[in-house]
């Protein structure tokens, strides 16, 4: 057992690590501005913050772990502490896992049934093609995600807006569905929904919804136009919106007008590669440098 | 009859009739068989009778309709009204419903409520147009 000293550092690495990746980093990233111009990138860069977070924060507590297995002449206090940390770590997995089954199970019942409703009520509209008109007051537009999408216009939105003006909100759900933006969306309010409420954080959630419509709004405006697209925001921005999206941070229809008069997205290719270098190296770097060498010390260690 | 029955075709144009929609008020609405129901539908379009039959058992399951046997036949009416499923898809569509996750099971083409008034757009919208060169 000689010429192995459990190595302390990488558990407290890791540990320091997830940290940073999961309260100043996103608080930093959803304050930045520039993400906005490369949604495409910029959303890649949040999901590999997430799981780069995660990784870390499971590492610390399974390093932490091995540290008590191969602790030669164990001592009780150290022993507790090692114990604590490691069932912190299982704890957040748990919880993890288990925010994401309940999260995804009531999502699906409510999607469906929704479709359920929508067929039932919903009526044909050759000025709408593809989606499924409702006769009702506010001015709205949805898509009702998943594998049996629903396209829905609500006929007073049909009232409001030009042939194409619809075409371009049309197009702008159609994006959402094709690209399930609804599965990227699920997975980071499962993420926030993990946190106990006292520390948890809207920002990396409402930096992606926000993300996500500006991709919506990047495709509708190449397949619709950026006019016609600008045009039915100005219209629709009056909708009554649901309660859980006032004060959020998302993107204001404003905020999403001006930007079509920004040049297009594909205008950004340097920061765009930089976006997805920086992911990348996210996930990759922290295992090259600290995972990997505990891994293969363990291994050595190991008979 | 107090009551109509129709069913929409799906808009993808596919041949096989999805669901079917109904209104009709469910107090001292008369029971119909699948007989009746297609007679009242085939009037305003062609149906097939396995087609209507298929979708009331469906609607059946689904708890839209209500099915009562009557010897060796089934007996449908509304189980709801349609403004009572109106008011509950409206529920959802305007994001009003009371969940503990307040996750939206949508996606909405505006999800923000904008502080920005009308002014503001408008200004946005015409530098918009200005740049588009119209």
């Amino acid at each position: 057992m000689n010429g192995f000293v459990p190595n302390v550092a990488t558990p407290v690495v890791l540990a320091g690590l997830a940290l940073v990746l999961a309260g100043p980093a996103p608080a930093w990233l959803a304050r930045a501005h520039w993400p906005r111009r490369v949604p495409r990138a910029a959303l890649v860069l949040w999901q590999a913050l997430a799981l780069a977070a995660l990784l870390a924060a499971l590492g610390a507590g399974l390093s932490v772990a091995t540290l008590a297995v191969l602790e030669e002449r164990p001592n009780a206090g150290v022993l507790v502490l090692y114990g604590a940390a490691l069932a912190v770590t299982l704890t957040v997995l748990a919880r993890l896992l288990w925010s994401a089954h309940t999260l995804g199970y009531s999502l699906r019942a409510r999607r469906r049934r929704h479709r359920e409703l929508i067929d039932i009520l919903g009526r044909i509209d050759g000025r709408a093609p593809g989606a499924h008109v409702l006769d009702a007051s506010p001015a709205f537009a949805y898509c009702v995600p998943g594998v049996h999408t629903r396209l829905v216009v609500s006929s007073s939105a049909l009232e409001t807006l030009t042939d194409d003006e619809i075409r371009a909100v049309l197009e702008h759900e159609r994006a959402h569905a094709r690209a399930r933006h609804d599965l990227v969306l699920e997975g980071f309010a499962a993420l926030r929904n993990a946190f106990p409420r006292l520390v948890r954080s809207r920002a990396a959630f409402d930096s992606v919804a926000a993300l996500v419509e500006l991709l919506a709004d990047d495709a509708a405006r190449r397949r619709a136009g950026a006019l016609p697209l600008g045009r039915a925001l100005t219209r629709l921005a009056g909708t009554p919106v649901p309660a859980e999206a006032l004060g959020a941070g998302g993107v204001s229809a404003l905020a999403r007008i001006q930007r079509l008069a920004e040049p297009p997205a594909p205008s950004y290719r340097v920061l765009a590669t930089a976006t997805y270098v920086a992911a990348t190296a996210l996930v990759v770097v922290p295992t090259l440098t600290v995972a990997a060498p505990w891994l293969s010390q363990l291994s050595a260690y190991l008979p | 009859m107090e009551y109509l029955w129709s069913a929409t075709h799906m808009n993808d144009g596919s041949v096989h009739t999805d669901d079917a929609s109904i209104s009709g008020a469910r107090n001292g609405v008369p029971a119909a068989t699948v007989r009746q129901v297609h007679d009242a539908l085939s009037g305003s379009r062609e149906i097939a009778y396995t087609t209507v039959m298929t979708v009331l058992d469906r609607l059946a399951k689904k708890g839209a309709v209500e099915q009562l046997r009557d010897g060796r036949a089934y007996l449908y009416r509304p189980a709801v009204t349609r403004d009572e499923l109106t008011a509950e898809l409206m529920h959802e569509a305007l994001g009003t419903v009371d969940g503990a996750d307040r996750a939206s099971a949508l996606v909405r083409f505006i999800d923000t409520a904008s502080p920005d008034d009308a002014a503001a757009l408008r200004t946005a919208l015409s530098e918009l147009e200005e740049r588009s060169g119209s």
